[in-house]
């Protein structure tokens, strides 16, 4: 009986809701529409400008010393006497080298694991599982042992980066390989496509929107990598900068090496879109309108 | 065996048969879905197979096209038959005459696709994607690319099913079109009998794994078989007045 009644009253519910169109989403709909997508894309600048004005004025009016957080302007100025006389360019670049290097050691083992074990079973039960156990290690925690091993040289910092770029790329890549549609593989036997011809055609097509998922994960732990070798034992680079300014309290320089890897980040993960949007033009989540 | 050099899809000057199955069995472990099971389908010769579901048919299908391995009998086909599914499969990474050159050995495979795609009616979209299209455009594009294989056995396992009423029947017309000018065998694995009856020279309904019942078209096309006579055959006892 009271199933019955239950019942009924979600029909009631179902059919109220069904019947009205919710005015509440119809009203919130109608106050984006009135700001229009470039008024939100303001919007959403306003609040960072914002804060830079306001960290600026402080720091201008001396209510905040430089030691502590220095202003923006002299950052920027920083930036500027550091690049045309002292060592940043040349820091930068120690960096960048550093990273690709660890980064493509990274992609190439952790790409040539995954394919391995994403086309074979026995692959699969031979190096999976260590491989897993492996990565069940926060790759950071590895640092100690990387600096017995290799010292504080690059060796230690392209070894480190280049871990925490492989365990992405492989999960991702085997995953990749894994999901790609089996009726197109059947599909692909039916047209008589040979296994190389299968692997071309349709297993990395098919593959790539997983790997390149991948390659994003593996850029954004490449870079936090990087950060971490670099603070420890570095001759030169972005992070020798920091902990070199460290010593001479000179904030302006900590603060402008924190601004440069944050952009170096946003670059990588541009460059990352953008493959996305080349590769993938196809895809409907990821390519250009056509 | 045969070695056709272009024209497109020419229509066999040979005979012969298609497909010649003999004694076919297929079991899943214990489970015998087809037991010695013989088959003959010439060229040119369009063959719908009708069943329950679970009955065998694209059991068979798969078979043919040597999708699946056999544990008894013999499959003579002259050459890798072409199939087309009841999903359209195409690759949505390739464009469309990408997809429809898929496994073909020429090194003019953009000129026969586009006589493909021409035939089927998409001539002018031979760089577009397979998600601008529709489902029957897509299924369209699914039959120019098993017919630029110019195969002598065209297997189709239920391409029309999910289709609306509207595009089965024009899809429909395009099949006898295309299968009247290139003359491969056609084996329709389908469980629409009006689809059969509209198609077919020969309906097979099979029942239990073996043919339990065979019909062949008179010469002029024409079908005597009434709807009613072959749903009691697959088992439906229709109540309908007509």
């Amino acid at each position: 009986m009271s199933n019955i009644e239950l019942s009924q009253i979600n029909r009631t519910v179902i059919a109220t809701d069904s019947g009205l169109p919710s005015q509440s989403s119809d009203r919130s709909l109608a106050s984006t529409s009135r700001l229009g997508a470039r008024g939100l894309q303001l919007l959403s600048w306003l609040a960072p400008v914002l804060l830079v004005i306001i960290w600026e004025s402080l720091a201008q009016v001396g209510w905040v010393s430089p030691q502590v957080l220095p202003a923006p302007s002299k950052v920027i100025r920083t930036a500027f006497k550091l690049a045309t006389t002292g060592t940043l360019l040349n820091d930068l670049g120690v960096s960048l080298l550093r990273a690709a290097a660890g980064f493509a050691i990274g992609t190439a083992v952790g790409a040539g694991l995954g394919i391995l074990v994403g086309f074979s079973r026995i692959a699969e039960a031979a190096i999976d599982r260590s491989v897993q156990m492996i990565r069940a290690i926060p790759f950071l925690a590895a640092l100690p042992l990387v600096i017995v091993w290799l010292g504080v040289g690059e060796a230690e910092k392209i070894f480190l980066v280049a871990l925490g770029v492989t365990f992405p790329i492989y999960i991702n890549t085997v995953l990749g390989i894994r999901q790609v549609d089996p009726k197109l593989l059947e599909l692909g036997r039916v047209q008589g496509l040979g296994s190389l011809q299968l692997i071309r055609r349709i297993i990395l097509p098919g593959a790539l929107p997983s790997i390149l998922t991948g390659v994003r994960y593996a850029l954004a732990t490449a870079w936090l990598a990087l950060v971490v070798a670099e603070t420890i034992g570095a001759q030169s680079g972005i992070g020798f900068l920091a902990m070199d300014a460290r010593e001479f309290l000179r904030t302006d320089v900590i603060i402008l090496t924190i601004v440069i890897y944050a952009l170096i980040g946003i670059a990588a993960d541009g460059i990352a879109r953008l493959l996305e949007r080349r590769l993938l033009a196809w895809h409907p989540n990821y390519g250009a309108a056509r | 065996m045969n070695v056709h050099v272009a024209p497109l899809f020419p229509a066999s000057s040979e005979s012969g048969p298609a497909v010649v199955v003999s004694n076919l069995v297929r079991s899943y472990g214990r489970r015998v879905v087809i037991e010695r099971l013989n088959l003959r389908i010439e060229r040119g010769e369009f063959v719908a197979l009708l069943g329950e579901s679970g009955c065998g048919k694209t059991t068979l299908l798969r078979a043919l096209a040597g999708l699946d391995t056999i544990q008894g009998g013999r499959i003579v086909a002259p050459r890798r038959p072409a199939v087309v599914f009841q999903e359209h499969r195409l690759l949505p990474w390739d464009n469309l005459w990408r997809n429809v050159s898929l496994g073909l050995q020429a090194s003019n495979a953009r000129e026969r696709a586009a006589e493909a795609l021409t035939e089927v009616g998409l001539g002018d979209r031979l760089d577009d994607w397979p998600r601008n299209l529709s489902g029957g455009q897509a299924q369209r594009v699914a039959l120019a690319r098993a017919l630029v294989q110019q195969p002598e056995l065209l297997l189709l396992d239920e391409p029309f099913a999910a289709l609306d009423a509207l595009t089965r029947i024009r899809m429909h017309e395009l099949v006898r079109e295309l299968v009247a000018n290139h003359q491969p065998g056609v084996l329709l694995v389908t469980h629409d009998v009006d689809e059969a009856i509209a198609l077919a020279d020969r309906i097979l309904v099979i029942r239990n794994g073996a043919i339990a019942f065979e019909h062949r078209a008179a010469r002029d096309g024409s079908t005597s078989i009434s709807r009613a006579e072959l749903l009691g055959e697959l088992g439906v006892t229709s109540h309908s007045p007509n």
